[in-house]
């Protein structure tokens, strides 16, 4: 008699979430990913997608992208970049180098303000944004994302780039709760504020579930809301190899023992095609459970010690 | 010269703190070591309210450099985190000097970071491509750094222009509404500027342990030079002691 209606949880198992993005993101479709560079980005959501045999995909990203964008490359799963940066910093990516030069993917000449712009506009319901900061570069003639127009107002001649509207936003953060609230404790929260308000569906990861009166005490630190979350997962160290800051830090001898095996492909060696198998194989398309995934990379051990690089900053 | 008083990058690092004023608001971009302790070295010595602010932060405090400048090691202390938000305000409105690093600079001090040889859409060769390509636009100056001096990278004429330096001289600076540009070069040998009547590059110093030979040998198109070279000044016992003790205690820029 008295019993009320209980709130949709929006919190999914691993599972769960892979079947999600199996339902909402198709062959060919545009997903944007969450995070920068090396910091903040979905790997354990970017490895589902690669298990679910996802192909043709366009990506796109904050500005700085890296390890994720490369191992998506590696596997097959994309055929467009809309990525300004495409970088792991201290080396290039030699799988997006490679399916760039022999013209397996279309590797977009973007930057940064056309695509952020193109995520603001999206979030803010409206067709374009403006820009007006591109004199001199050759990189507005090439960037599909944007077109000319004239101020109405000055009649300045400006740039409009375009709303973007991925099908499919990845997104990590270290805290939720189940009904989707998200809270980065990283002092950066990059563009995922705005690409969960421009794409269709966003799922996030989060290192742990917190409870739902935590964030109401703590609701200015919510940066995420839940109205624009469609699924959360709790996935802890579902950022790694890149870093979940303040949790864990980045790492970064995994990342250079993938760059160093894709690198020898990149270089011609068919011989070396059978090392990026098996890093795939094992990484990746062998370890849906979470827990396999943390042993293959160096278990509990490896993980204490990006913990304790992270505590010590 | 048997011993060097002190690395490459360490004197890149010194020889651009110089040239950053006090009250200044700048920033740099991804792997930016040199960049990055330039500013904090400055703000040791004679710039203590030079405003360190790119889209995301506000005057971080690292304890440490490190060779990525954009994540939590680097700004996890900083006294305001923003969004990408302020990307928009900070591009348009432009910074006072932003630091650029090249897979290609030309004489005019153009940036190419996207494709060598074929064309964009098909590159013998791509590179990684710009986060930022506003600031170098919209900014009131801006420098070049480069972790190498050869002729691959200093050439001629860069195959894109990722960030425009003074595209082909006076004429077609100002044709293309550009205002600002590259102040300087800094490399591991030696200082370049831009002559004010042509913007071409011109060697301004020389590292003590390089030569004017060796630099013209090193670097893919003539490189204007004035017939007395002078060397490079070396940092001063308090520069090379707060960069290595306060800015770089882990000896990032000494590796």
């Amino acid at each position: 008699m008295n019993e009320t209606m209980q709130r949709r949880r929006k919190l999914v198992e691993t599972d769960a979430a892979a079947a999600l993005i199996g339902e909402w993101l198709g062959d060919g479709d545009l997903l944007a990913l969450g995070g920068l560079f090396k910091q903040g980005r979905p790997m354990a959501l970017v490895r589902e997608v690669i298990r679910s045999g996802r192909k043709e995909l366009k990506l796109i990203s904050s500005p700085g992208s890296g390890f994720d964008a490369d191992l998506m490359i590696a596997a097959g799963c994309v055929a467009e970049t809309f990525l300004p940066a495409v970088t792991l910093e201290d080396r290039m990516c030699p799988s997006f180098r490679a399916a760039a030069e022999a013209g397996t993917i279309t590797a977009h000449c973007v930057d940064a303000l056309s695509v952020v712009g193109g995520f603001l506009a999206a979030a803010n319901g409206v067709p374009f944004q403006p820009v007006a900061a591109w004199k001199g570069s050759d990189v507005p003639a090439n960037n599909p994302l944007i077109a000319p127009i004239e101020c109405p107002f000055s009649g300045e001649k400006l740039f409009a780039t375009k709303a973007i509207r991925p099908k499919l936003a990845l997104l990590h953060a270290q805290e939720g709760d189940v009904y989707g609230n998200v809270r980065h404790l990283s002092t950066m929260t990059y563009a995922d504020q705005m690409i969960a308000r421009a794409a269709e569906r966003v799922i996030v990861s989060v290192d742990r579930i917190v409870s739902t009166e935590n964030i109401v005490e703590r609701s200015r630190e919510t940066t995420i809301p839940c109205i624009y979350v469609d699924a959360i997962v709790e996935l802890p160290y579902g950022a790694h190899p890149t870093g979940s800051f303040p949790l864990y830090s980045i790492d970064e001898a995994h990342i250079e023992h993938y760059a160093t095996v894709a690198e020898a492909v990149r270089r011609g060696g068919d011989a070396a095609r059978p090392q990026l198998q098996a890093y795939l194989d094992r990484h990746v398309r062998g370890t849906r459970d979470p827990q396999a995934y943390v042993d293959s990379v160096g278990g509990a051990a490896r993980m204490k010690e990006l913990e304790n690089e992270a505590a010590e900053l | 010269m048997t011993e060097r008083p002190c690395t490459p990058a360490e004197l890149q690092a010194v020889v651009l703190s110089r040239e950053l004023q006090d009250g200044e608001l700048g920033a740099a971009g991804a792997s930016a070591a040199i960049p990055m302790a330039a500013m904090m070295l400055a703000r040791l010595i004679h710039a203590p309210d030079l405003q360190i602010a790119g889209e995301m932060f506000v005057n971080p405090r690292p304890k440490q450099l490190w060779n990525s400048m954009l994540d939590d090691r680097a700004l996890g202390a900083c006294e305001a985190a923003e969004t990408f938000l302020e990307l928009f305000g900070h591009s348009h409105r432009g910074l006072d000097f932003f630091f650029h690093n090249g897979m290609q600079v030309d004489a005019y001090g153009n940036i190419n970071l996207h494709h060598i040889g074929g064309t964009i859409d098909k590159p013998k060769m791509r590179g990684p491509g710009a986060a930022n390509i506003s600031y170098a636009a919209t900014s009131r100056r801006f420098y070049i750094c480069t972790g190498n001096h050869s002729s691959r990278t200093f050439v001629p004429r860069v195959d894109f222009i990722t960030s425009p330096g003074y595209l082909d001289g006076p004429d077609s600076f100002r044709a293309a509404g550009l205002t600002g540009g590259p102040r300087l070069c800094v490399t591991p040998l030696a200082v370049m500027d831009f002559h004010p009547d042509t913007l071409r590059m011109r060697l301004k110093s020389v590292h003590p342990w390089s030569s004017p030979e060796e630099v013209a040998a090193n670097t893919g198109f003539d490189l204007l030079t004035e017939d007395e070279v002078v060397t490079t000044a070396l940092p001063s016992d308090r520069e090379l002691s707060l960069l290595r003790e306060t800015v770089d205690p882990k000896g990032l820029l000494r590796e």
